[in-house]
Order: C-alpha cells, then sequence, then structure tokens
C-alpha cells in the first residue's frame, strides 16, 4: 500500500511557522485550537486522492473488495502502533463519539447497575450516560469529581476510594438484587477540558482490582500521547480519534476491544449483515460493512502515519510540540497574569495542549453567554481561537500546540485575550451585580 | 474566502466554483454522451448505479472546494460555518420530497444508520412485534434480530414476499398478514412494521402507501426503508401516512457517499429520544425538553465530513442541469424497461416483471442456467458471477431468490440500450462457463479473479480534474436551485471541542 507522495522526496519544512506550507489554513487565522477538530496536512489530502478516484471508477470494485482489502491492511498497521495484541482487536468507527456509544450500549443493562462518569467526562458522553439512565432498567450514574489544581498522585488516590465507595454500593445493592449488578466506568485518557493527561493506566488499573469494567476515552490519545502499549495497559475497552493528534481524515477513530470482551460487543451500529445471535465471534467482520460511508477516511490513518514518519516520527513531532505548549503556555499566563493549571504539579497534566487562566475576578460569572462572547471576539473578530471553558470558579483558555505553532502565537492571543476579557468585563459585568444574563448558569454545561 | 474584517457564514454557492461551468453550457443528450461527465475507469460499463450511486464529476470537484473550505478555519465550520448551508440542504430536500416542514428532516449518513437509530429509539418491550420481511435489506433485517435477541418476549413476524408476484397479490397477502398479526398481538403493545419503498433484491417498487394505511387502519407504527426512493422516484412525503421514511441521497440522488436523510412527522419525534451516538445537546424528556431536541441532536453528534451532507445542494443543480427529475426517471424508467425486454431477449430467458408493475430504473432478468443447475443455492456461484463481471470490467448485480438466479441492472442517464445487449451476450457467456466448471469440478481456488490486481497495479492518478470539453450549443439559462436561508427553526446547541 506504498503509495509515495513526490512531496516526501525532499525534506519537511522545519516546525514553526513554515510548516503552515504543509497545511491550508487561512492565511489569516492563527490555528491554535487542533485539538477540537484536527487538521488535515496538504500531502495527507494529496496522498488520499487516488482512493477517491478509485471509488469513482468502478463503484462496486471498491466498495465491495478494494476498500475492504485496503483497511484491513491499515488495521494491521494502526494494531502495532497502538500496542495492541491482535489486529482482530481494533476496528475504525467514525469518531469516538460513535465507539463509545458502541460500547456502552452494547452492555445489557439491569437495575442496580452503576454508569461512573465524572465532571469532566465530555459533554456527548455525559449525556450518553444520562440516556441510558433516563431508559428502563434506569442504571444510575454516578460521578467522580476531579477538580484542578489538583495531582497524579491524588486524583490515584481520590479514585481508588470513589471506586471502593461504588463497590459498597453495589454489594447493598446485590443483597437487595440477589445479584451483584455490574460497575461501568468512563475514564479519559487525556480530558478534553482542561486538556489534560491523567494517569489513566493506574485509574484502569484500580478498576480491575475492584471489578470494574474500564471503558477508557482516549479520543485524544493517538498521535498526542507516546509509547500507548494497550496490550499492557491492558483496559477493557478503548476508543480514539484519529482525526484529531494523528492528522487523519474526518471521521477516522478507533474503537479497541481485546479479545477477551468482544462478546460484549454483540452488534455495530448500525447492525451489519455478518450479525449474528450470540454475537461476539465475527466482531472485526460485523466492522466492516455498517452501511454505505466515505470509506476513504479509513485508509487516510495509513497516509497521515506515512506524513508523520517524513516529518521524524512520533517523538519528533511530540517533543517539539510539548516545548512549545509549555514555552507557549508561560508566556500567555505571564501576558494575562494569571496560572497555568497545573504549573504546581511540574506540568504532569500537559502534552501539547496548555491550559491558562482567563484574566476575570473570581466573582465572575460561569455563564454560556461569556464562552460565547469570546468565541465572537476571538474566532470571528480577530482570527484566533483557543478552547473557553469554566472550570472550579474560574474562566480558562485550552490552547493546542501544534508542528506550525510557535510562541509568538501565544503573545498574538494573549494580547487578544486581554482586549476581549476586559471587553467582556463591561458588557457582563464582573458578577457582583445582579445583571440579567437572560440565562441561569449552566456550570455543568460549560465543561 | 477570507476577509480581514470578520468571518460570516457563507451560502454553498459562494464557496463552490465547480458549477459555474454549469452555467457556461448546456448539457448534452441522455446516454453515452453523459460518459465524460462520471469518472468511470475507461470502458467500465456500469449498470448497477443502484448499489453505490455515481458522482459526476463537478460533484466531485465542488467535493474537494468544500473539504478544502473545512480546513481554512476548522474551529469556524464547525461551530458557524456548516449550519446554514446544512439548513439550506434540508430546506431543498425537504421540498423535494414533499414534507411539511424542513423540521421533520433531519441528515444521517445512510439508510442502514437512519433505520437503525429510528428503531433503536422505540422502547422496546415482552409483548412487542416487529414486522419484517424476507427481502427486507440485510442491515435492517439484522437490526431488527439483534432487537429480538436482546428484548425477552418480543416477537418478529416475517412476511415473505416472492416473485414474480402482481401488486394485488402482495396487497392481499399483506392485508392477511397484518390482520393476522393484530389478532394474535397481546393488547396494549405496540407493532412496529418495516416497509421497504422499493425493494432492493429483487428490484420492485413497492404498493408501500398502501402497504402503510393497512397498518395505520389498525394503529401499527410503520418505518420506510426508502433507501432506493429519492432521485427514482417523486415523493410526497406529507400525505403518505407513515411514520418514518428513510432514503439514501448517493443512490440515485448523485450526492457524495454518505448522506441520507430521515423524514418524521412532529407525531413521530415524540418517540425519538435520541440520536446514535447521543448528541451533547441531548436533553432528558421531561418538561425541560425543548419539543425540537431531537432535531438539534441531529445536527451535531460527533464529528463528521459535512462535505456528504452539503454536497446535496450541488447535486441537486446537476441534475437539474442534466435536465430535471422529471426527464430524469422517464429516461432511465423507458430504457430500464426495453433494456430489460431486450436483455431476457439476448440470454433468452425471462424478465421478473412483464408488465412493469413494480419497475422504475432498475428491471430483473433470470440467468440462463439450467433449471437443475440452480435448483438449489450455492454461494460459489454468486462470487463467480460477481467476479467474472468485474473481470469484463462490467457490473450489475446478481442475487438469488425463489429458487432462480438473477440479474438486477439499473438503467442510468449514461446508459443506452446497447449496454444491456453487451451485458446479455457476457452472461451467457459466463453462466456457461460457471456450469462447466461446476460441472468438471474445475471451480477457481481463489474465487476472486486474478485481473483485480491490475487496478491496484496501474499508476495511481491524482484528482481527477473537470473535463473542461462540455458539450455543443449556445449556452442555456440554468435554474439552479438556490440555498434559501431561513433562519434558525431550532434551537441550536453550541458546538463543544
Amino acid at each position: 500500500m506504498a503509495n509515495v507522495v513526490s512531496q516526501y522526496e525532499s525534506k519537511p519544512p522545519p516546525f514553526g511557522h513554515e510548516m503552515r506550507k504543509c497545511f491550508s489554513f487561512d492565511p489569516e487565522y492563527i490555528n491554535m485550537n487542533h485539538g477540537s477538530y484536527g487538521s488535515l496536512p496538504s500531502p495527507v489530502a494529496e496522498a488520499i486522492k487516488p482512493y477517491y478516484a478509485l471509488a469513482e471508477a468502478n463503484p462496486d470494485l471498491f466498495h465491495r473488495f478494494t476498500s475492504i482489502d485496503l483497511i484491513r491492511d491499515v488495521r494491521k498497521r494502526i494494531a502495532k502502533f497502538i500496542g495492541a495484541a491482535h489486529t482482530e482487536e481494533v476496528v475504525f468507527v467514525p469518531n469516538a463519539s460513535h465507539g463509545l456509544n458502541t460500547i456502552l450500549r452494547s452492555f445489557i443493562w439491569e437495575e442496580g447497575d452503576i454508569i461512573s462518569s465524572c465532571n469532566t467526562t465530555y459533554n456527548s458522553i455525559s449525556r450518553t450516560a444520562e440516556y441510558i439512565s433516563d431508559i428502563p432498567p434506569h442504571p444510575e450514574v454516578v460521578q467522580f469529581t476531579l477538580l484542578f489544581p489538583t495531582s497524579h498522585s491524588e486524583i490515584i488516590q481520590n479514585w481508588r476510594a470513589y471506586v471502593r465507595s461504588l463497590n459498597e454500593m453495589r454489594d447493598q445493592s446485590a443483597q437487595k438484587l440477589g445479584r451483584r449488578p455490574k460497575i461501568v466506568a468512563i475514564i479519559d485518557s487525556i480530558i478534553s477540558v482542561p486538556g489534560a493527561l491523567l494517569p489513566w493506566k493506574e485509574m484502569v488499573k484500580i478498576c480491575k482490582e475492584e471489578d470494574v469494567w474500564s471503558v477508557v476515552d482516549g479520543a485524544h490519545s493517538i498521535g498526542q500521547e507516546l509509547d500507548l502499549n494497550l496490550a499492557e495497559a491492558n483496559p477493557d475497552f478503548w476508543v480514539t480519534n484519529c482525526h484529531k493528534w494523528m492528522y487523519a481524515k474526518r471521521g477516522c477513530a478507533l474503537l479497541y476491544v481485546p479479545k477477551r470482551n468482544q462478546h460484549i460487543i454483540k452488534a455495530s451500529f448500525p447492525t451489519s449483515h455478518a450479525y449474528k445471535k450470540g454475537g461476539g465471534s465475527n466482531f472485526v467482520e460485523q466492522f466492516e460493512w455498517n452501511g454505505t460511508i466515505d470509506f476513504v477516511p479509513y485508509i487516510s490513518a495509513s497516509c497521515a502515519l506515512d506524513f508523520r514518519a517524513w516529518l521524524g516520527g512520533e517523538h519528533v513531532i511530540n517533543d517539539y510540540c510539548h516545548r512549545i505548549a509549555l514555552e507557549g503556555g508561560k508566556r500567555l499566563a505571564q501576558i494575562l497574569g494569571t496560572e497555568i493549571i497545573d504549573q504546581d504539579q511540574d506540568f504532569q497534566f500537559t502534552l501539547s495542549m496548555v491550559n491558562v487562566a482567563v484574566p476575570f475576578p473570581p466573582t465572575m460569572s460561569s455563564a454560556f453567554e461569556i464562552d460565547m462572547a469570546f468565541r465572537r471576539k476571538l474566532l470571528i473578530k480577530r482570527k484566533i481561537y483557543p478552547a473557553f471553558f469554566y472550570h472550579n470558579g474560574k474562566w480558562w483558555i485550552r490552547c493546542s500546540a501544534q508542528i506550525w505553532s510557535q510562541v509568538e502565537d501565544f503573545e498574538v492571543l494573549g494580547q487578544a485575550i486581554l482586549e476581549a476579557s476586559k471587553e467582556i468585563l463591561e458588557e457582563f459585568g464582573d458578577g457582583t451585580e445582579k445583571k440579567t444574563m437572560g440565562i441561569e448558569d449552566k456550570v455543568e454545561k460549560v465543561n | 474566502m477570507s476577509n480581514t474584517q470578520s468571518i460570516a457564514p457563507v451560502p454553498i454557492d459562494q464557496i463552490v466554483k465547480a458549477t459555474n461551468i454549469l452555467q457556461q453550457s448546456s448539457a448534452p443528450k441522455f446516454g453515452h454522451e453523459l460518459l465524460p461527465y462520471f469518472s468511470f475507469k475507461q470502458g467500465f460499463l456500469n449498470l448497477n448505479n443502484g448499489s453505490y450511486g455515481a458522482l459526476p464529476k463537478v460533484v466531485t470537484e465542488a467535493c474537494n472546494e468544500l473539504m478544502a473550505w473545512q480546513e481554512e478555519n476548522t474551529d469556524f465550520y464547525y461551530r458557524i460555518g456548516f449550519i446554514p448551508p446544512l439548513i439550506g440542504v434540508r430546506e431543498q430536500l425537504a421540498q423535494l420530497v414533499g414534507a411539511s416542514d424542513v423540521d421533520e428532516l433531519v441528515m444521517v449518513p445512510n439508510a442502514s444508520t437512519g433505520l437503525g437509530v429510528v428503531l433503536r429509539n422505540f422502547l422496546w418491550q415482552c409483548g412487542d412485534t416487529i414486522i419484517r420481511c424476507n427481502t427486507t435489506y440485510a442491515t435492517v433485517y439484522k437490526t431488527i434480530q439483534y432487537i429480538h435477541d436482546v428484548t425477552p418476549g418480543l416477537e418478529i413476524s416475517e412476511f415473505q414476499l416472492l416473485f414474480p408476484t402482481t401488486r394485488q397479490a402482495i396487497l392481499d397477502g399483506w392485508q392477511k398478514h397484518i390482520t393476522n398479526v393484530k389478532a394474535n398481538a397481546p393488547q396494549g403493545q405496540k407493532i412496529v412494521a418495516v416497509i421497504d419503498s422499493v425493494v432492493a433484491n429483487p428490484a420492485a417498487a413497492m404498493p408501500w402507501k398502501e402497504m402503510v394505511k393497512i397498518c395505520k387502519d389498525v394503529g401499527i407504527w410503520t418505518i420506510i426503508d426508502g433507501a432506493h426512493s429519492v432521485g427514482q422516484e417523486d415523493l410526497h412525503l406529507a400525505d403518505c401516512g407513515a411514520d418514518f421514511f428513510v432514503s439514501n441521497c448517493h443512490k440515485w440522488l448523485n450526492t457524495k457517499r454518505g448522506a441520507a436523510f430521515l423524514w418524521m412527522p412532529k407525531e413521530s419525534q415524540k418517540i425519538m429520544l435520541t440520536t446514535i451516538p447521543t448528541s451533547a445537546s441531548y436533553v432528558t424528556p421531561g418538561p425541560d425538553r425543548p419539543e425540537t431536541n431531537i432535531v438539534s441532536q441531529f445536527q451535531y453528534n460527533g464529528t463528521i465530513d459535512y462535505t456528504t451532507y452539503l454536497s446535496v445542494h450541488v447535486a441537486l443543480q446537476w441534475r437539474e442541469w442534466v435536465g430535471g427529475e422529471a426527464a430524469i426517471h422517464q429516461y432511465c424508467n423507458n430504457l430500464a424497461k426495453k433494456g430489460g425486454a431486450l436483455l431476457a431477449q439476448t440470454m433468452s430467458t425471462k424478465v421478473m416483471d412483464p408488465n412493469g408493475e413494480f419497475t422504475m430504473a432498475m428491471v430483473n432478468v433470470t440467468l440462463p442456467f439450467p433449471s437443475d443447475f440452480q435448483a438449489q443455492y450455492d454461494a460459489s456461484v454468486g462470487t463467480a458471477l460477481s467476479n467474472k463481471l468485474l473481470a469484463r470490467n462490467m457490473y450489475a448485480v446478481t442475487y438469488y431468490h425463489n429458487s432462480l438466479w438473477w440479474t438486477r441492472v439499473s438503467a442510468q442517464i449514461w446508459n443506452e440500450l446497447s449496454d444491456f445487449e453487451i451485458l446479455g451476450n457476457a452472461l451467457v457467456t459466463i453462466c456457461s462457463e460457471i456450469v462447466s466448471e461446476h460441472k468438471s469440478a474445475n471451480v477457481p481456488q481463489n474465487c476472486k479473479a486474478v485481473s483485480f490486481s491490475s487496478y491496484l497495479e496501474q499508476p495511481l492518478k491524482g484528482a481527477v480534474a473537470l473535463d473542461s470539453n462540455n458539450g455543443i450549443g449556445a449556452p442555456r439559462p440554468v435554474t439552479s436551485t438556490k440555498v434559501t436561508l431561513v433562519g434558525y427553526h431550532t434551537q441550536l446547541a453550541s458546538i463543544r471541542p
């Protein structure tokens, strides 16, 4: 499947602004939020064009045979990349939400079951847990509280205590029900907002010790988290978006289910023609065709890995991004006169995303309208945009450092934030006066 | 597209330049003259539009522009930019299919997803019944199977449909079946029927509206798998009486693959709790949940490439330019009927539906196998048929139904009568090869024909360039379908990272 793009015959541009040559951004837009939707490198966009041509040259040949063979090859390559023990444990899904919904909906829920989420769980996944709880037999959603600033060791300690308390709840239910309910825990490998690497492998281990299912939302992991070794980490289920930090085309994501757990996933969504009662034994086959889609994004995962290899490989890419995240974050905090969320924990949560506080007084409202105001003033007016979120009494910015980023970008952002937050303070007040907002504070919606 | 002052929502016609060419030239006649407007490999005889559709070059180019737009400022695109054009597309489709309101129609990636999300939203209980047919499409058939397998006490009632038959016979049989199901179903439990508007194999336009009425009269839910409908038949969903209708836009409507719509009138939306995956804008059912919440949920429920949905706009412009819906349907319909007859004559076999009461743009003809040879279903025959057709640079669907092997042929605007004769001659040779291979126990080990690899070995070229040699004659005014931005009908949720 070597589809050599002629551009790879010359050396890549240096990291920093010159790397913008490999992307197709609006020249006036400073992209500081790669983490939300990813960015497609132009060489990858070029490399996949032949596959689009094949899809039209003979749609039957492509959809019945060629694409299926190609995707099997890509799965092999990706399975190795993430350290899965077997290729048969890895299948493609359109995005992480789809993968996580497939898992959560596959469990046969019963009265007394517990779904554990977190106040920092990604919003659509929290809603998924809520939906499952809203319908019979109404498993209970229990939430683990994670508030920054904190440390990895504190989180591990709290998690252990929390999971044990879940087990106590379960033991009580078991007595009443005459059977032992299950506990399914949703764990982020890297939280979305704040953009923070969690000690998820330790948290998974604790789940195992306590007989709790671990469903890992690794949406941000592949391409950002180095040395993923899933066979070693051994989560029960793991999902990641290739179209975020790995540079694949949207939508391309992985659903990883170790062989021992494939019996839980009875069916894909939508259900495949290959579905058989009892399921599980043909896990891969069930995910090979789930309705006609654009299959090229799945193929693009391999082209993305080619691009990354050309740049020098995973360590080279991530060393740069990590360095810029720290340097840029520090510069930004300096300009704003605020702090980086994990600066007192030696930045142990920071990979390529850095979180810096917005210079607002502590009384500032958490209303949704402030997020929208930042969007207008930054994304639309000033053509620079980080993710905004409210957490533990403060407004924060999450910046993504990428191979085209430089510290100067954080300086431009700093000025923009200073201006915008001044404007917002004037428009909305500092929270001490009772200004009507129209809609009540919605802390839980602004994660 | 960049603007130094600000970024405002932009309608599709300002982003896509590829369709400008349509205004500069007139369309050729239907038939082989249209082949240069598509991207088929040289000499590929495409008689199977029905499976995966085909993308006109203009739409391919427009999609490239839409994908480039997506990369310019991805935050803008996913938080603001895609919304007005998407609403515009839903408006256009709502108009095309005769929905009463844009908020009855949402986009989904494909019919399997649309039908799956509807079926999985019902809160199934012991005593409920789902009605399907032996001809229900595989993914939907298995969705129903899955629901049965995880819902103790749920019954599946299967209606047997065997062709050849007549519309009246189907309706009589359906009435009997429904009466039976209703009589045996426990009181107060729901019955849900999944009905094809057009069966896939065999290709058959069903009397689905009458079948819906039979169900509705006794309080049975109706979900229509209309995968093949839009672009092949005129739809007037507002008065069709069904509870749900799903159709693929990438089959007969020339859009990029991965675009379909789900139509659900307001009453039906009451049972729709969630999209799959669940959207960030999901609200727990109750007094706080807006009536249109499910419509908001369908707008964004996970990062996807909206290019497929937005390509509907361009596809409709193309279809208008090439002659319009009525002309397209008429050409394909006539060709399917005439072509089917010619195909049957060439192979000395029979057309399934000589009266044409089931025939729109697809026709079914029996294959020239001896009756003793095809008395039993043999999967290797199906594989061999598929491979041998592809090896000859052509394709039509082949399938086994009611103890016979058939071919299903799609008539499209790039096809002509001679295509059917070519297929017929090829199938005569192919079938005789298969029979002798089986007789001499010489079925090839590797069922995949060796010539497939030649597709992969050929030098892979870059993107297909728009063919600038467009037809002859004076330019004629093109009545392009416009995007009408009608504002936000629904409670739109903010898009989160």
